[in-house]
C-alpha cells in the first residue's frame, strides 16, 4: 500500500503531527503520564511513535496499537500545549489508518460493526445480558450490579448500573409537547444516547419533562442510533462510523436544534466534520448536523435563556452540598465550562463546592477503560479524593460514562457521595 | 545492542515493568525538547531507589555500558539524548518530596519530582525554590540541578547552584556517596555538590537532593514597558540596574515574538511595539509599590513609549502567561529552531541586540530574540529547515556568528541550557584549553570507563 493511502487519515492532520515541539509540558497534565510516568504513555511520545511510523521505522504492531489505545482523548495535553498542537487527533487518525490497514480485532469488531449500528439488535442484547444479570450477579449495592457476562468481557468486574428493564425509546412518544396551558417556544431532537437509552431512562423521561414544562417541543426520533463515539474516535472504525452519522443526520434533518445530556455524544456528534466527512455531501450534511447539535446546559443558557426562577432543586438535591465534575467532551472538547456552573449556582437551598482540579480527566473514556480498567481506576481514584475534598453530597456532571466511572469509583472507595446528572438536581 | 541476558539482569534489579526494550518504547526515548538530535537506546530503565540506581550504575560499568541519565526530557541541548546508545536511565519514577523544613527552610527532594509539583507543595506552606526554568511544567528536579537551571527569577534570586545544599549521587562504580549538608554555610573540604550541579549527568546520577528555600514573598507587581526601538529596550535595562534596583524579572520580547504570541493566544499585546519589556518587583507589599513606581519612571525615562502596571493578579498572570507562551511561539515557528542561550555582561545587551538584526540580514534567516534580559541570558533562535541544506547551512552560519559576537562581547556559549550536544562545537572557544583538559581529569576520576552520558559537554577526539 502506497504511504499516502497508508496513512490517509494521519495526513489529514499532518499540521498537528508536526506542530509538536516536543518540550514535554504534556507529561504534566496527561492522567495516563500522571500514573505510569512513561513517555509512551503521553502525547507526545504517542506524536513520536506515530512519526516513526510513517517514516518508515515502526509498524503497526500489538504494542503499537496498545500505545494508540493507551489514551483518553481528554486533551489535557492540547489545552496545556505552548504550540497548540492536537495531538488527540492525531491518535484518533493513527487509529483509523490501522483499522483500514489492520481491521478491527476480536471481540470488538462484532460489537462496533455489527451491534452498535443495529440499535434494536443492540438493545435485545443488552436486554438479553441484563436476564443473565439477574440470574447470575447477585444485586451488589441498591440496583448497581457487577456487569453480567456479555458485558462483563469487557467491563472486568466493573460496578454499573443495571440495565433497565424498559429502554426509554419503548416507553417515550416521538412528539412531546408542552403541557396544556404553557406555549411551544421552540422545537428540538433529543438525540438519547446509548446509556441514557438503556441505563438511565429516567434520566430520559426527566429531561423531556423539564423541557416540555419549559416551552420546549421535544422529538424523540426512533431513527436514531449509537453516536458512534466508541467506533470511530475509540476503535479507528471510520467506515461504520460514517453510517452511525448517516443515520442520525437522517433521523434529526426536520428540527432546528438537537440536543444531548451526554458530553461524550455531543461532542462526537460534533466531530462528524473533523473525522468523518469523506465526500463533498458528507462534507456539507455532516457540518449542518454539528451546528444543530447542543449540549443540554449549553442549550438552556444559551438558547432557551430561562430565567433563574426555573431553577429549581430536585427533592435529591434540596439542601444539599453539590459539587461539579467537567466531562473531558463538555470542558476542553466543546469549551462547555460556565454553562453547567451557572445553571448549578442558580439553583436556590442547595450549595455548590468547586472541586480542585474540576476538569481533571475521570479516567472512565468508553473503551479505554474497557481496555485499561486498572489504569482507569487509578485515574478516577485522583478524581474520587478531589469530591472527597469538598465533602459534597452530590457530584453531578453530564456524561452518563463518567457517571458510571464516579459510581464505580464511590463505591470502591466507600463514598456515600451521590452521582447525579446535572439535570437530576432540577426539579 | 545488548544482550538479552543483561536485560534480563536488569528486571531482576527493577522489576520487569520498568525495564523497556520494545522497538516503540526505545523510540519514545530517543529525543529530548533539543530539535536536531536523536539516537535510540538500546534498553530504558526506571528505577524506584538509590540502590537499583546503584546496582544498575555496577553492571553498566562492569560491561561498559552507557548511561544517559533522563528526567522529564526537556533538555534543550541535547543533554538527555543517549547519543552513544546503551541504557536510559530514568528518574521520573523516583518522584517522592522527602522532607519540607520549614525551620531550617530546606527541602529534600528525589530525582523525579516535577518542578511543578514542588512549586505547588512549597506554595501551600509559603515556600519558594526562585529557579524557574520555563520548562517546570515538565522538567524534574534532577535535571535541574544536573543542568543548573535557571530561569527568569534568576536576576535578582540566582540560578539553581545558590539553592543546592547537598546531594546523594551514584557514582559510576556504584558507591552511593553523599555530599554537602543541610546548612546554608559548609566549608568542609572541596564544594563537590558544586561539581555535580551543571555536570549534565556525565559525573554520577543524583539521586536525593537537598536545597535551599526562601519564604514566598508576600507581594509582587507586574510592569511592561514597550519600546519602539529594542537595543534602547535594552539600555533600558541597565538603567534600571544602575539605578540601585534589582527587580525579580526582567523579560525582553522582540516583535516577532509579540505578534506569534498574539497569533497562538491573543491577549491585546502591543503587535506594533519593537520590543517590550516585561518586569516585575517582589517582596513587603509597600517596598513592592515604591520600587514598582520606580521601575517604571526609570523605564519612562530611558524612551519606553508606553506602560503598564498590571492591576491586579490576573493581569499580571495574563502578562506572564505571555513570556512563558514564548517558548511555543518559537519552537512551533519552523520546522528546526537552532535556539540558543547566550549571555552576556549586561551594558552589552543593546550591543548584542544590534549584532543579531544585523545577522539577521546578512543570511537572510528569521532571528527572534527572546530572554531574561535582566541577567544578561538572550535566547535568540535562528528558524530553518533541517531538511533545506541551503537553508539550514546559512542558519549554522549565523548561529555561529551570534555565538562569536556574544564571546567577542565576554559573553559565555550558555546561560542555562548547558552545553549537551548543541553547543560542544563551540566549547574550545569558548573555554580555555587547560579547563577543558582539567574538566576531563576530573571525568576520568569520576568515571573511568566513560559510561556516564558519553559524547556530552566536549567533542571527542577524532
Amino acid at each position: 500500500m502506497a504511504i499516502e493511502t497508508k496513512f490517509e487519515e494521519i495526513k489529514r492532520f499532518e499540521s498537528d503531527l508536526e506542530q509538536c515541539i516536543k518540550c514535554g509540558f504534556c507529561t504534566f497534565c496527561c492522567p495516563v503520564y500522571q500514573e505510569e510516568h512513561i513517555e509512551s504513555s503521553v502525547a507526545r511520545g504517542k506524536n513520536m511513535l506515530i512519526r516513526a511510523l510513517l517514516a518508515g521505522d515502526l509498524e503497526y504492531t500489538k504494542e503499537f496499537a496498545d500505545h494508540l489505545n493507551k489514551c483518553t482523548l481528554c486533551m489535557a495535553c492540547t489545552e496545556n500545549c505552548p504550540a497548540k498542537a492536537q495531538i488527540p487527533n492525531v491518535i484518533v487518525a493513527a487509529r483509523a489508518d490501522k483499522v483500514r490497514v489492520k481491521g478491527v480485532s476480536f471481540p470488538y469488531n462484532i460489537i462496533y460493526q455489527w451491534l452498535l449500528p443495529h440499535r434494536t439488535f443492540f438493545g435485545n442484547t443488552v436486554r438479553f445480558a441484563s436476564w443473565f444479570q439477574g440470574i447470575f450477579m447477585p444485586k451488589a449495592e441498591g440496583n448497581i450490579r457487577h456487569l453480567s457476562f456479555f458485558l462483563s468481557a469487557l467491563g472486568k468486574g466493573r460496578h454499573i448500573p443495571e440495565i433497565a428493564p424498559r429502554f426509554l425509546r419503548q416507553t417515550v412518544p416521538i412528539v412531546n409537547q408542552p403541557p396544556a396551558g404553557v406555549k411551544t417556544k421552540i422545537k428540538v431532537g433529543y438525540f438519547t444516547g446509548c446509556m441514557t437509552d438503556f441505563v438511565f431512562p429516567d434520566l430520559g423521561k426527566h429531561i423531556i419533562n423539564f423541557l416540555s414544562k419549559n416551552g420546549v417541543e421535544v422529538i424523540v426520533p426512533k431513527k436514531q442510533g449509537c453516536c458512534g463515539a466508541p467506533v470511530f474516535l475509540g476503535a479507528g472504525d471510520f467506515a461504520t462510523g460514517r453510517k452511525l452519522a448517516d443515520t442520525n443526520v437522517k433521523a434529526f434533518e426536520h428540527v432546528d436544534y438537537i440536543i444531548s445530556d451526554c458530553a461524550t455524544c455531543t461532542s462526537a456528534l460534533k466531530d462528524y466534520p473533523q473525522f468523518l466527512a469523506d465526500t463533498p455531501e458528507r462534507i456539507e450534511a455532516y457540518a449542518k448536523f454539528a451546528d444543530k447539535v447542543y449540549d443540554i446546559s449549553q442549550f438552556l443558557i444559551d438558547v432557551l435563556k430561562l430565567p433563574t426562577s426555573a431553577y429549581r432543586p430536585s427533592v435529591e438535591a434540596r439542601g444539599k452540598k453539590v459539587t461539579w465534575h467537567d466531562p473531558c467532551h463538555l470542558s476542553r472538547h466543546l469549551g462547555i465550562k460556565s454553562q453547567p456552573r451557572q445553571i448549578i449556582q442558580s439553583i436556590p437551598d442547595m450549595r455548590y463546592i468547586e472541586m480542585a482540579d474540576a476538569n481533571r480527566c475521570c479516567g472512565m473514556a468508553g473503551t479505554f477503560s474497557l481496555y485499561y480498567y486498572e489504569l482507569s481506576k487509578k485515574i478516577a481514584d485522583k478524581k474520587m479524593q478531589a469530591v472527597k475534598a469538598t465533602g459534597a453530597d452530590i457530584v453531578a456532571t453530564s456524561c452518563p460514562g463518567c457517571m458510571i466511572q464516579l459510581i464505580d469509583g464511590a463505591i470502591r472507595n466507600g463514598m456515600p457521595v451521590r452521582v447525579m446528572h446535572i439535570m437530576e438536581l432540577l426539579d | 545492542m545488548i544482550k538479552s541476558e543483561y536485560i534480563a539482569k536488569l528486571k531482576k534489579i527493577v522489576g520487569k515493568e520498568s525495564v523497556l526494550s520494545s522497538k516503540e518504547d526505545l523510540t519514545a526515548y530517543s529525543y529530548d525538547a533539543t530539535t536536531t538530535w536523536a539516537h535510540m537506546p538500546d534498553v530504558v530503565v526506571l528505577p524506584t531507589t538509590s540502590k537499583q540506581v546503584s546496582q544498575i550504575l555496577k553492571l553498566a560499568d562492569e560491561d561498559k555500558i552507557p548511561v544517559t541519565p533522563r528526567g522529564g526530557g526537556t533538555n534543550v541541548s541535547g543533554g538527555s539524548i543517549p547519543i552513544k546508545g546503551g541504557i536510559v536511565l530514568c528518574t521520573t519514577k523516583m518522584n517522592k518530596i522527602l522532607e519540607i523544613n520549614k525551620a531550617n527552610l530546606h527541602a529534600i527532594v528525589e530525582p523525579g519530582v516535577v518542578l511543578q509539583d514542588f512549586n505547588t507543595v512549597l506554595a501551600k506552606q509559603g515556600l519558594f525554590f526562585p529557579p524557574d526554568p520555563q520548562s517546570f511544567l515538565g522538567c524534574t528536579m534532577g535535571g535541574v540541578v544536573a543542568e543548573n537551571a535557571g530561569g527568569p527569577c534568576c536576576l535578582k534570586y540566582g540560578v539553581t547552584k545558590q539553592y543546592t545544599l547537598g546531594l546523594e549521587v551514584v557514582l559510576a562504580n556504584g558507591y552511593i556517596m553523599k555530599i554537602g549538608g543541610l546548612t546554608t554555610k559548609n566549608r568542609t573540604g572541596y564544594e563537590l555538590a558544586m561539581l555535580f550541579t551543571g555536570s549534565e549527568g556525565t559525573l554520577g546520577v543524583i539521586t536525593k537532593i537537598t536545597l535551599r528555600l526562601l519564604p514566598m514573598p508576600p507581594a509582587s507587581k507586574t510592569i511592561m514597558a514597550v519600546y519602539d526601538d529594542m537595543a534602547i529596550a535594552g539600555e533600558a535595562i541597565s538603567s534600571i540596574l544602575s539605578n540601585g534596583v534589582i527587580p525579580s524579572k526582567i523579560e525582553f520580547i522582540d516583535n516577532w515574538g509579540i505578534r506569534r504570541i498574539e497569533e497562538l493566544t491573543p491577549m491585546d499585546l502591543p503587535v506594533e511595539a519593537n520590543a517590550l519589556l516585561l518586569l516585575e518587583s517582589d517582596g513587603i507589599q509597600t517596598a513592592v509599590e515604591a520600587e514598582a513606581q520606580q521601575i517604571a519612571h526609570i523605564c519612562k525615562r530611558s524612551g519606553a513609549k508606553g506602560i503598564t502596571l498590571a492591576k491586579d493578579q490576573a493581569e499580571a498572570d495574563r502578562l506572564w502567561k505571555a513570556r512563558s507562551g514564548c517558548f511555543g511561539a518559537v519552537f512551533s515557528a519552523a520546522r528546526t529552531v537552532l535556539s540558543e542561550d547566550i549571555a552576556v555582561p549586561r551594558d552589552k545587551i543593546p550591543q548584542f541586540i544590534q549584532s543579531c538584526e544585523e545577522i539577521s540580514r546578512k543570511y537572510g534567516v528569521v532571528i527572534p530574540l527572546i530572554g531574561h534580559a535582566g541577567d544578561g541570558n538572550m535566547h535568540p533562535s535562528v528558524l530553518t529547515d533541517q531538511r533545506d541544506t541551503e537553508h539550514f547551512g546559512e542558519a549554522r552560519k549565523a548561529m555561529d556568528e551570534i555565538f562569536e559576537t556574544a564571546l567577542s562581547l565576554g559573553g559565555v556559549l550558555s546561560g542555562e541550557h548547558g552545553i549537551g550536544l548543541e553547543k560542544q562545537r563551540f566549547l574550545k572557544k569558548a573555554m580555555d584549553p587547560v579547563a577543558i583538559e582539567i574538566m576531563k581529569k576530573i571525568k576520568g576520576i569520576l568515571d573511568p570507563n566513560n559510561i556516564l552520558n558519553p559524547g556530552k559537554i566536549w567533542e571527542e577526539e577524532a
